[in-house]
């Protein structure tokens, strides 16, 4: 099979614009259509059979497997786009790659090869982790695999709370091989449903939830179902160490779509502010209103600065995934949560208002992005990860050790990117951060090319870094005994590498005298979260990002990309809203 | 990395399980000898996270770098010190 070659831009902008093309009235991404299937608790599956159709789910599926997935930022721009029209989609389509990682990662080539094209040919594919007793624990499960004795498993118990576990063809199940447990004591098996004699599995109801409620979220059980011996995928024992390497990229992934979501509430919000009248001045030019969306505008492309070195360090930093994602998937949804709330906030009575009304879609966004904070491991769980790591993230920072080659790919949004190499994940990053360490580096280049009020800017970021890492060196704890003020340490680490990645960003693609204003939102942005002391001039950036919000044509939106010097016209990434 | 000066041949199974011992022991907040190197440090409350940070330790007090899956394939001092005698054989050659 030749696949055309196509570069990642142009796919999405055929994603973007299908999108566009099926929003119009009646259609299966209006806003209409998707209030009406959430209002029902329905799945959406004719939109979910247009992303099929359009080929998004050969981008599930690694090039050397039989698909299209080669450069993860396309596969995750495009999951980013979708969730833009609506998280429910989202969630549901892009499950099978969560399903499928595991595969991936640790499956042997041929397995790994059918996968692929049950994949491509339509197949939904599940992840079930958690049980109804035990979540984020993963050492806790009591699902069990037996070996059968005439060869094969038998695998026994309930998995609950698991998207897509009722339609899909094929799950992913982690099991307990050992009975004593621990880190070598699991498993992974890849169950097809179609091969399990009848009765020896049944799939559980529906769950209401708060948001993405058209979702399948139910649960399986077995009950003594017969596993072929192919079906372990990896190693017996291998299970933990293979999911929480897969963790490292859907973790990622999760960023993707909660920016998405960001991008629809942002955009909502300025459509609000400049069609609703309080008196006779537009809200959005009320001095208030006109800051806080300049506020969530800088708080976004923060975000979105992590989402973007987080999508291309999985080719070019895959060793220190292990804090990158961990950073992403604790920064991203909480920075979106927080901005939705307060965004929520301006739209005063109209962002209470339920389906049917034209604004009842900020309130369903509100609900549906909730869950990206809580599933593949919540916000707090991530800061346990990297509360782990501080020695080694101290350690490397103290010594000055980066991985610069790393760093340049990571952060050079037009460098290409080497191939992935899923043999390079590791548990814990050897290296730290590249990004944190390599943190003074940047700001020394800055001071050669940046106006003096935005070098001062990063002085103060750098200055932040350095006190944050000795009060890091501090903690200790004893076993399962992580201190609460460690919780907010890893707050604030999150905060200085989003400034770094902004920073690195802002270093590798502003000639000297190029705009400033994004890059001092995103470090104005910072250091108030931060705590650091912020002037009103210094603020004023904020208004300026405020003012470009609003002033750009209706349901278009900008993300960072289009800020780091495009090769093309700086606005054909503008997609048009669904 | 491995740095040539990282004094390899101070590395026995004997002087890693001391230093290991102790090391251990200062997580667990416990005196030395109350530490038996045959038992799983998951026993001692040392879960499978958690023994990751002394994975830390050690690449710290070695200079080199480790799989931290040494942690959960050998799961007593006495056989984290054997592999790690092994592992040092390797980087070094
Ligand atoms: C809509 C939806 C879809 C889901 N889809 C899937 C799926 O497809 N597959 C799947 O396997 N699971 C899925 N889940 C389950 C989800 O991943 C779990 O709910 C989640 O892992 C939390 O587990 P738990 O509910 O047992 O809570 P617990 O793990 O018991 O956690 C309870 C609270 O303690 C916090 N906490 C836990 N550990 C720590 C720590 N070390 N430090 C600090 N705080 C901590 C948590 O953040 C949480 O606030 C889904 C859940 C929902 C709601």
């Amino acid at each position: 099979m030749t696949a055309p070659t196509t570069t990642p831009d142009t796919v999405t902008n055929r994603l973007d614009l299908l999108l566009a093309s099926l929003g119009g009235p009646g259609l299966p991404f209006s806003a209409e259509t998707l209030a009406e299937l959430d209002r029902a608790e329905t799945f959406p599956a004719e939109a979910c059979a247009f992303l099929d159709a359009f080929g998004l789910r050969r981008y599930y599926v690694p090039v050397e497997h039989g698909g299209a997935l080669g450069d993860f930022s396309a596969v995750m721009t495009m999951l980013r786009s979708v969730s833009r029209a609506d998280l429910t989609v989202a969630a549901s389509h892009g499950k099978t790659y969560l399903g499928a990682v595991s595969t991936w990662i640790a499956g042997e080539p041929e397995a790994a090869r059918r996968l692929g094209e049950r994949i491509t040919h339509g197949e939904t594919v599940s992840c079930a982790l958690t049980e109804r007793d035990h979540g984020s624990d993963l050492l806790a499960g009591e699902v069990t695999a037996r070996l059968a004795p005439d060869g094969g498993w038998l695998l026994s118990g309930e998995k609950w709370l698991i998207n897509s576990a009722t339609r899909a063809g094929l799950v992913t199940v982690l099991a307990r091989t050992a009975e004593a447990g621990g880190p070598r004591g699991f498993s992974l098996f890849l169950v097809d449903k179609s091969r399990l004699p009848a009765g020896t599995f049944s799939c559980l109801p529906k769950v209401p939830t708060y948001g993405i409620r058209g979702a399948d979220i139910s649960g399986i059980a077995f009950h003594d179902a017969p596993l072929p011996e192919d079906a372990l995928i990896g190693a017996v024992g291998q299970g933990v160490e293979t999911i929480v390497k897969a963790l490292h990229l859907t973790r990622t992934g999760c960023a993707a779509m909660s920016l998405g979501a960001g991008d629809q509430a942002l955009r909502l919000a300025a459509e609000f502010t400049q069609g609703a009248q309080a008196g006779t001045i537009p809200l959005a030019r009320r001095p208030y209103i006109r800051r806080e969306l300049g506020d969530a505008a800088a708080g976004l492309l923060l975000a979105d600065a992590v989402g973007l070195v987080a999508m291309r360090s999985v080719h070019a930093l895959t060793g220190e995934m292990s804090v990158v994602s961990a950073v992403a998937k604790a920064f991203v949804p909480s920075a979106v949560d927080e901005i939705v709330a307060r965004l929520l906030q301006l739209l005063g009575p109209y962002g209470l208002l339920g389906a049917g009304d034209p604004h009842g879609r900020f309130a369903k966004l509100e609900r549906d992005h909730r869950i990206i904070g809580i599933f593949d491991g919540s916000s707090l769980v991530n800061r346990n990860a990297l509360i782990e790591q501080f020695p080694r993230l101290v350690r490397a920072y103290r010594k000055g050790r980066w991985d610069e080659a790393g760093l340049a790919e990571a952060t050079g949004p037009h460098v290409p990117l080497r191939p992935f190499r899923s043999d390079a994940l590791s548990l814990l990053s050897g290296d730290g951060a590249s990004v944190v360490a390599g943190l003074a580096d940047a700001v020394a280049q800055v001071r050669a090319i940046a106006s003096a009020p935005l070098a001062a800017l990063t002085e103060r970021v750098l200055d932040a870094t350095g006190r944050l890492h000795e009060e890091m060196a501090q903690v200790r704890f004893a076993p399962r005994a992580v201190p609460a003020h460690a919780f907010d340490l890893a707050e604030r680490y999150e905060l200085c590498f989003a400034a770094a990645s902004a920073l690195h960003l802002w270093v590798r693609t502003s000639p000297a005298g190029g705009d400033e204003t994004w890059l001092r939102g995103c470090l104005v942005k910072a250091l108030t979260e931060l705590g650091d002391k912020v002037d009103d001039t210094e603020l004023d950036v904020l208004d300026d990002l405020a003012d470009a919000l609003v002033s750009r044509p209706p349901g278009t939106f900008r993300t960072l990309l289009d800020h780091l010097g495009q090769a093309g016209p700086a606005d054909s990434r503008e997609a048009t809203a669904s | 990395m491995p740095l040539p000066d990282s004094g390899v041949e101070t590395h026995t199974v004997d002087g890693l399980r001391a230093w290991l011992t102790d090391c251990v022991a200062t997580h667990l907040d416990r005196p030395a000898d109350a530490i038996d190197t045959s038992v799983r440090l998951s026993d001692y409350g040392l879960d499978s996270l958690y023994v990751l940070a002394v994975a830390a330790e050690l690449e710290d007090h070695l200079d080199i770098s480790l799989d931290p899956t040494l942690m959960w394939d050998n799961p007593t001092i006495d056989a984290l010190s054997e592999a790690l005698v092994a592992e040092l054989a390797q980087t070094h050659v």
